[in-house]
């Protein structure tokens, strides 16, 4: 039995059955998305042993053969998404149960939620780039309502820009996808990859890299299409904003990103130029922007930006070693910055705000909170001996290996620029100032065990997550991702020939 | 394969895993903690000993080991081990609440304090060193004043800062020698690399043991922090780690030249005159120490910069006895603050009287941090001021400024701690009624010991901690001065002038003293009363020159912490003011962003 439309299947199921009873049964909406998400985590679990064993599973939808039907890849770099998505799904699920309560109609949170789920799970599945399109333009969406579901002034202000933003976004790629589809007559992505290699240079190819570079690259956030993050971000419900920050802006763009550029079209010295470029100006301007600001869930969306910077260096920079970086900051970035968004949900509901000017100190009020604040803060940081320190480690070693030591210099500076702004954050955040300690109601509220799992769970796997470079048991998983990459094109001839 | 064959793992990791083990003690069982925490510290200091004494030594039995302890890992490590145990007994007095959490970070300090010395591997080193930047953060917030958590972040944004700088640092290392075992590393100072690497491997150093430029975070946390925490980390445990660091770095990692050498020796000048001209018009006990803690550690640059083995000697001499003597002024200065309830010079004074243990511990200490002979402080000075004079005969023709650098600091040290003694031991006190009594036995104890050291390791000098420990993490069996310094001679001397002195005082003190009211001519008797002493040295600030720098001073215009802070925020506020939230600039952001794409893309 081939598990990989589940991926697909089961929260799309979810998300359509919760409408149904939502609205008499009251918690369908939680345990829908709770056992959805569970199973999605434990599947992803056993496919990513599956996929270590086979290198690619590949599942032609209704037996029809590609080019004529639709297949589901998952292969090394997948796996490796779906592993980060659905866990991180399932942990955020959890959260919103306490979380959501001050909605009232919570099924259409939860329906939402898994769509996007659905969406982003689709994407790094799929094998054929319309598909790619399609599911991307689901979770997009879905994305675009849940950062609205507060519906007030500011929520909608921020939809609505994140809607028309990522819709241009969205066009950019279908006029590239079109493009391509009318050069290579295909969409399999593994096919697309021969016909292009076989075509040899055209003077379309340059066009829809640009296409697609600023399209993802405004998925992913990159300066200078990133206009959209702070206030989608940071206007969002928590847990969405969790969602959005630790994995949307990576499937959807990074994942997508590296998918079309190193195996379809094969990195190019132009291509890895623009994505440094993009990187840099990317790094340095968000986190200068983060130290002006004095909300947290704004704070923590501009540092999305600049790490996301620290991804597309690595990938950029192109080499095995840049590349798991790169993928390996991406894998700790998830976990923190996931980390760091449900802490700020647990601040506000036990201080009442969220303005970093009038912390009380959650040390004192909430320890779970204070501490798994502390130890997000310090791994993104780059503090020893948290996954942050090692990822930006391997990323500065890597780009210096490549005879760029003038990236390493931006990233090293770049990465106290990070401690600096973060710890002007977690100063107030843990140990703020006793004469806000009662001003408001709120203060001293215990925070539900739905939310403290999630965190204390999040900041193990922070601490844990320097074991994936671990030989044997990690490195296959990562290895194999970084394999796919460096692999490029070839890797598509071969998935081609196993298609069929 | 014998894994556990020798200390070097436990030392490392004992500490750390019971550290962590104490977060999640109650604070109802702090006798446990407190049992726990002296048991390892004990059993550690003892293991440094043994690491000492039986060294060189590798771990894990491999090929390039992780950890080694040559000569110069060993001394640190054995330091750092004895100032864990006496800070930890000291803690035991000292601290109220959160002991779980305060115990765990010390012993978790002292594990990765003895991480980063054993290290034989570059990355190893700077995963123990940025760990110990956090645990000074933790530790510095846990307890202390309303403004502690304040300084504790500059001082982790200052270390951490130069961290990611070390990370750079060696990996352009690891580009140049292909390698990260710190034992096969030599490079030699040529071409761009080579003095990349060298300056910020420095400069991770500087920041750490707290050299100017980067030294500012270090009198915030004195002032802020707890006392024993001061004395445990910036004071001691910062100080080896960072001179363990430079001597390693232009001792084993690189081949150092003139020029290289002649940065290391005005970054110590710099620092020596810098900090104790500040130290001079300070108000704050604590503070005050902070500054001086700064200023000594010029002098350890120096010696390391003359780059001769009578000059290295006495640097690394001076850097263990700079911690011994300053942890026991900060313990002191803590004693009294648990007393009095500040650490305000002007609020102080006339302390002998209550205090007579810490006073003259405190006496001691304060006189081997001025180079008084025949204490600690004096010796390892003299042995650096050989090391310059070396540099005299070597033609180099710098010599003399560095020599007056250091003398000149050297006296204003004296001026600077006669003040200190004044306000808060000598005088008046300021509220005669207070009764006040000495610090707890547990408090009372490490300050004895370290004012003990310090008259041993000064009288002693060549028969006990040079020839012991400084000679052979040299790797040197004598030295030849220029001077002679015989301190068994000068003790008894000096001791006789005191006696003859002191009998002298007896026999002409007056019969009978009686109390007048002071005759002050109308003016307030209330402010003549009283000299308190934290005026003392205001005058230079009337000089025109130093009272602008003075002035500065305050404003933190000196601060490389706060000028980075503040030229950040020119280029914060203008992005912030590019990101007015109207769409279309957005829409058209994205249009010039692909433009610039296409244009890339095309013309390559």
């Amino acid at each position: 039995m081939n598990f990989v439309p589940f991926f697909v299947i089961l929260p799309l199921a979810a998300a359509f059955l919760i409408p149904l009873t939502g609205k008499k049964i009251k918690i369908a909406g939680e345990v829908a998305s709770i056992a959805a998400t569970l199973s999605l985590a434990v599947l992803s679990f056993l496919v990513a042993a599956l996929t270590a064993a086979q290198k690619a599973l590949i599942c032609n939808i209704g037996k029809w053969i590609a080019p004529a039907g639709i297949p589901m890849i998952v292969d090394g770099f997948s796996i490796f998404f779906l592993v980060i998505i659905n866990v991180i799904a399932f942990l955020v699920a959890i959260y919103s149960v306490d979380y959501v309560k001050r909605y009232t109609d919570t099924w259409k949170f939860f329906t939402l939620f898994l769509l996007m789920v659905a969406g982003m799970n689709g994407v790094v599945i799929s094998g054929d780039i319309f598909n790619l399109y399609v599911c991307l333009e689901i979770a997009a969406i879905a994305g675009y309502s849940l950062v609205a579901f507060d519906v007030d002034a500011e929520a909608l202000e921020a939809s609505f820009k994140y809607a028309v933003m990522g819709a241009v976004g969205s066009s950019f790629m279908l006029l590239g996808i079109a493009l391509l589809y009318s050069y290579a007559s295909t969409l399999n992505m593994a096919d697309m990859a021969l016909s292009i290699a076989g075509k040899g240079a055209s003077k379309i190819l340059p066009f829809v890299s640009a296409l697609f570079l600023a399209g993802f690259g405004l998925k992913a956030a990159l300066v200078p299409f990133h206009a959209w993050l702070p206030d989608a971000h940071s206007k969002a419900p928590t847990p969405v904003s969790a969602m959005l920050s630790g994995l949307l802006i990576k499937v959807l763009g990074v994942y997508a990103l590296s998918r079309i550029f190193f195996n379809i079209f094969g990195m190019t010295p132009q291509v890895s130029m623009i994505l440094i470029g993009l990187a840099v100006i990317s790094m340095v301007v968000a986190s200068v922007l983060a130290f002006g600001q004095t909300d947290i869930k704004r704070l923590l969306a501009y540092s999305s930006i600049s790490q996301i910077g620290y991804i597309a260096l690595g990938l950029g920079v192109c080499t095995p070693l840049s590349i798991m970086g790169a993928l390996f900051h991406l894998f700790n970035h998830s976990i923190f910055k996931s980390l760091l968004f449900l802490n700020a949900g647990a601040i506000e509901q036990s201080t009442g705000t969220r303005d970093l000017r009038k912390m009380p100190g959650i040390m004192a009020i909430s320890p779970v909170t204070g501490y798994t604040n502390l130890i997000g803060t310090m791994s993104i940081c780059g503090i020893p001996p948290l996954g942050g320190f090692w990822s930006k480690l391997i990323i500065i070693f890597a780009c210096i290996q490549a005879d760029r030591p003038i990236l390493a210099f931006i990233a090293a500076a770049v990465s106290a620029l990070t401690l600096g702004y973060y710890f002007k954050a977690a100063t107030p955040i843990l140990f703020g100032s006793k004469e806000y300690r009662g001003i408001n109601n709120n203060i001293g509220k215990r925070i539900a065990i739905t939310m403290a799992l999630p965190m204390a769970a999040l900041a193990v796997l922070s601490i844990l997550s320097v074991l994936i470079l671990l030989p044997d048991t990690g490195r296959s998983f990562l290895g194999d991702a970084v394999a796919v990459l460096v692999r490029g094109r070839e890797w598509n001839s071969a998935i081609s020939g196993a298609m069929r | 394969m014998n894994l556990l064959a020798n200390f070097l793992a436990y030392v490392v990791f004992i500490p750390i895993v019971i550290g962590i083990l104490c977060l999640f003690i109650s604070e109802k069982l702090k006798i446990l903690t407190k049992t726990l925490v002296f048991i390892t510290t004990l059993i550690i200091l003892a293991a440094s000993a043994h690491i000492f004494i039986f060294k060189p030594m590798y771990w894990p039995p491999v090929q390039t080991p992780a950890f080694m302890a040559d000569n110069l890992s060993a001394l640190a490590g054995i330091g750092i081990s004895f100032f864990a145990f006496l800070t930890a007994l000291y803690s035991f007095g000292f601290i109220e609440k959160n002991n779980g959490r305060y115990f765990g970070y010390v012993l978790m300090a002292l594990g990765s304090s003895l991480g980063a010395v054993f290290a034989n591997n570059l990355i190893v080193l700077v995963a123990f060193w940025g760990f110990l930047a956090a645990l000074l953060y933790l530790l510095v917030s846990i307890q202390g004043r309303q403004r502690a958590p304040e300084s504790a972040k500059k001082a982790l944004i200052m270390i951490g800062g130069t961290d990611a700088l070390m990370i750079f640092a060696i990996g352009l290392i690891w580009k140049m020698t292909g390698t990260f075992a710190m034992d096969a590393i030599r490079i030699n100072l040529n071409g761009v690399f080579p003095y990349a690497a060298f300056i910020f491997m420095a400069i991770a150093s500087f920041a750490k043991a707290g050299a100017v430029p980067f030294h500012s975070w270090l009198p915030d946390v004195a002032e802020d922090g707890p006392a024993s925490v001061t004395a445990y980390l910036p004071a001691s445990l910062d100080k080896l780690l960072g001179i363990y660091l430079l001597a390693r770095v232009s001792l084993n990692l690189f081949v150092m030249n003139s020029a290289s050498n002649l940065a290391l020796l005005s970054v110590g000048a710099i620092t020596i005159i810098f900090a104790v001209g500040i130290a001079l018009v300070q108000h704050d006990f604590k503070r005050l120490l902070g500054y001086h803690a700064v200023s000594q550690v010029g002098y350890m640059i120096i010696g390391i910069g003359t780059a001769n083995p009578v000059g290295i000697a006495g640097g690394l001499f001076h850097m263990l006895n700079n911690a011994i003597y300053k942890s026991c002024l900060f313990l002191s200065a803590g004693a009294v603050e648990k007393r009095t309830h500040t650490s305000d010079l002007a609020k102080l004074g006339g302390l002998a009287k209550y205090m007579p243990i810490t006073f003259v511990s405190f006496l001691i200490a304060s006189l081997s941090i001025s180079g008084i002979p025949p204490l600690n402080g004096f010796v390892s000075k003299w042995m650096i001021y050989q090391g310059i004079i070396e540099l005299g005969n070597n033609k180099n023709p710098l010599w003399i400024l560095w020599l007056v650098c250091a003398m000149f600091g050297s006296a204003l040290t004296i001026a600077s701690f006669m003040k200190l003694l004044h306000a808060v031991f000598l005088g008046r006190p300021s509220d005669a009624s207070l009764k006040l009594k000495e610090a707890g036995i547990s408090m009372t104890a490490p300050i004895i010991i370290l004012a003990s050291v310090c008259i041993i390791f000064g009288v002693f000098a060549f028969a006990v901690p040079l020839r012991l420990l400084i000679m052979p993490a040299i790797g040197r069996e004598a030295l030849t001065y220029i001077g002679i310094w015989s301190p068994g001679i000068a003790t008894s001397l000096i001791s006789v002038g005191i006696i003859l002195g002191g009998l002298i005082y007896m026999a002409l003190i007056p019969k009978r003293e009686r109390l007048v009211g002071l005759f002050v001519g109308g003016e307030d008797p209330e402010a003549l009363e009283r000299v308190s002493g934290a005026e003392f040295y205001d005058t230079v600030k009337d000089v025109k020159i130093l009272g602008s720098m003075y002035e500065k001073e305050a404003r933190h215009a000196f601060d490389i912490y706060d000028i980075s802070r503040k030229s950040l925020e020119v280029f914060t506020k203008f992005f912030q003011r590019l990101h007015n939230g109207v769409l279309p600039a957005y829409l058209v952001w994205c249009l010039l962003g692909m433009i610039a794409m296409f244009i890339i893309l095309f013309l390559k």
